[in-house]
């Protein structure tokens, strides 16, 4: 797993969102904006206009409903609920157009270090992320969201309305098929 | 023996997320079952694919639409917003004062979910460039200008970045994932963008400049003359059907109700450039032909479409005399300026570029 | 018939064989808008299918005073035949690159200085066989003698 963020929010900033406090609110986006905003990229299919799209919903409604947030849950729960329930919204619009649209340069430029290395780990990025894309969406998203915030098996069963046996059984499917269809890659990586 | 097979739960056991009779008894059965055992390291293979996935960093643009969207409510800390106020509106107030203090500036038209950030970027009094710590977002519609003393840098979404140097001015005309469009005015820009092709555009008055990945330079003034020089990768410069493709090292000038000229190599002869200058002139084509280098079959293969038959004979010659002429290209074929022939000649003489 | 036929594959090895070259070019030849940060492009000549040539670089220059050599990952391009070749040896000192490939049994070599502005076209050198430490060390040495001045 990569943590994109070992922060957490505590509870007496979830508690000043729920008063209102704009900058509680800011402290509150700031800790989960990346791994929202990866969620629904990859999601996506690397859609940056569509993630930001889905991230800016996410919050919005959070900020008008935090109120409703009455702690006998994780708070990453409840936010992750907000993030599954907007993707699929979304996708519902947008019924699976942006597939055929040219997607995410985002690995295709050099970001740092040797150019060589750039384009090498960009080729990886592509096509693991191409195998995400084709996975289905229900799938897809248990491996996102195990992947980028490292949800517990308990807490994605609350987050997807599912048992944690269906959870188990998305991950082990989603993974076996990634693991199909980077054939090549995972040969050459050894 | 074999019990029920455990594909299913694989991912369970990886991630330690089973009861620990649950694993238990998982683990007894992997121990028997080899095709559970080959399940078990697809999953673990899957998974470590993961790695490749780079997380991504939510763009600020973000937290700006949300500040522009965000529903009334009283507020326990109102430092920027009060009832009554909205969001653009103080934004723009905060423009009106920065003008004032002569610099850069923009117009707000429209709000726009889908913007780019712009860092405004004063040179102070001893020359040296220092950061004004402001970003702003702009999007389809919006102006940016600056004036003597400033110029600024834009961030196009995620594929690059666009410097405006002093007295420009620029509207943003396309912000979306399948389009990056600005026309500019008047003044200089210096593009660095990495994107795959028909991405990102420039629109002067007399030409467009399509990227096609690269990084380069912009000049023009209102009436539409200027010059695109370009530093990295190669650009396509396009006007009413009339396109130049102007690699790395070399220039293209473009001139009102023209489009886009022949483009040259910076290092290619004077005579070649001053000639270039004044295409109409009487000796100005024999003094290309005769001064051009290997090199320069960049600016011949782009005159060979703009010449008259007789002048186009003598360009393929002198083209045939500098350069092996590919077996695949006819010398009849690139008279008729045959689009493929040319085309197939153009591939092969970008080797010699 | 089945010495003819045998005669068919030697002159066509032979062929093979023969003409077996690098061609260098900027990276607006390769058309590939992925190499277009390469410090150059070349691709390969006179092998029958281009896909099967084996090509290796190395960056090979002086640095302080030491001699280094660092050796490149050639990125394959989408035609086949061509290559990239991306910048990963230090931007001090001087450097050429030095290409070696095979094909069959057929051999190529070539040296591309490099200069502050990229690589210097006119100054490569080809070879029908893999550039010797003694070519490379020459070709270094109006690379450092300019730098001296």
């Amino acid at each position: 797993m990569v943590p994109l963020s070992d922060r957490e929010v505590s509870p007496e900033i979830i508690a000043d969102c729920r008063a209102g406090d704009r900058d509680a609110i800011r402290v509150l986006y700031d800790t989960y904006k990346d791994r929202v905003y990866s969620v629904a990229l990859y999601f996506f299919h690397g859609d940056e206009s569509v993630a930001a799209d889905v991230t800016q919903q996410v919050f919005l409604k959070l900020i008008t409903s935090i109120g409703q947030f009455k702690g006998d849950a994780a708070f990453s729960t409840w936010l992750y609920r907000l993030v599954v329930n907007a993707c699929q919204d979304m996708a519902r619009r947008r019924k699976s157009a942006a597939w055929t649209t040219e997607r995410s340069r985002l690995e295709e430029f050099p970001m740092r270090g040797s150019q060589e290395d750039d384009y090498a780990r960009a080729e990886d990025a592509r096509s693991v992320r191409d195998a995400v894309s084709e996975l289905p969406p229900k799938l897809r998203m248990a491996v996102l969201l195990r992947y980028f915030d490292d949800l517990s098996y308990e807490q994605m069963a609350e987050v997807l309305h599912c048992s944690m046996g269906t959870v188990a059984s998305r991950l082990s499917r989603g993974h076996k098929r990634l693991a199909d269809r980077l054939k090549s890659l995972i040969g050459a990586k050894g | 023996m074999f019990g029920r097979h455990i594909r299913h739960q694989v991912a369970g056991l990886l991630d330690g997320e089973l009861p620990l009779a649950e694993r238990k008894r998982i683990e007894d059965h992997l121990a028997v079952c080899g095709l559970c055992r080959a399940e078990r390291e697809q999953v673990r293979a899957g998974m470590s694919m993961l790695k490749h996935l780079p997380p991504a960093q939510a763009p600020d643009t973000i937290w700006n639409a949300i500040e522009a969207a965000w529903p009334e409510r009283q507020q326990r800390s109102g430092a920027w917003f009060r009832q009554g106020f909205r969001p653009w509106f103080l934004a723009y107030a905060a423009l009106v004062m920065v003008a004032a203090a002569g610099i850069a500036y923009w117009t707000r038209v429209h709000h726009h979910e889908r913007q780019w950030e712009v860092v405004k970027i004063q040179v102070s009094a001893g020359g040296d460039k220092e950061p004004i710590r402001k970003v702003a977002g702009v999007g389809p519609g919006d102006w940016i200008e600056t004036d003597a003393a400033s110029s600024a840098r834009i961030r196009v979404g995620q594929i690059g970045s666009v410097d405006v140097g002093p007295n420009a001015r620029l509207r943003v005309v396309a912000t979306s994932p399948l389009e990056h469009r600005l026309t500019l005015e008047r003044g200089e820009i210096h593009a660095k963008i990495s994107a795959p092709p028909k991405l990102f555009f420039v629109e002067t008055a007399s030409a467009t400049a399509e990227d096609l990945g690269c990084e380069y330079s912009l000049k023009t003034d209102v009436q539409g003359l200027g010059v695109l020089q370009v530093t990295l990768g190669w650009v396509s410069f396009q006007w009413k059907g009339i396109e130049s493709l102007v690699p790395a090292g070399a220039s293209c000038r473009t001139r009102p109700h023209a489009g886009p000229g022949v483009p040259y190599f910076d290092d290619a002869p004077e005579e070649l450039r001053n000639a270039l200058e004044n295409l109409s002139g009487e000796r100005s084509f024999d003094t290309i032909l005769r001064v051009a280098r290997v090199r320069d079959t960049l600016t011949l293969w782009h005159l060979l479409a703009r010449a008259g038959v007789s002048d186009r004979v003598r360009i393929y010659d002198r083209m045939a005399a500098l350069t092996p002429v590919p077996a695949d290209v006819s010398r009849e074929k690139v008279l008729e300026l045959d689009a493929k022939t040319l085309t197939r000649w153009k591939e092969a003489l970008a080797w010699t570029w | 018939m089945l010495r003819l036929g045998i005669a068919n594959l030697v002159v066509a090895m032979l062929a093979c064989a023969e003409g077996f070259t690098f061609v260098i070019g900027s990276p607006v030849a390769s058309q590939q808008f992925q190499f277009k940060a390469a410090t150059f492009v070349f691709r390969t000549e006179g092998c029958g299918d281009a896909g099967t040539a084996q090509v290796s670089a190395t960056a090979e220059g002086v640095l302080k005073g030491e001699r280094q050599s660092v050796v490149l990952k050639v990125m394959p391009g989408s035609k086949p035949g061509v290559y990239a070749v991306f910048q990963s040896w230090p931007a001090e000192g001087q450097w050429i690159v030095n290409l070696k490939g095979t094909c069959g049994n057929a051999h190529a070599g070539a040296i591309v200085p490099m200069g502050p502005k990229g690589f210097i076209r006119e100054s490569a050198k080809f070879f029908p066989h893999p550039a010797t430490e003694s070519e490379v060390e020459t070709a270094l040495k109006p690379l450092i003698t300019g730098a001296k001045k």
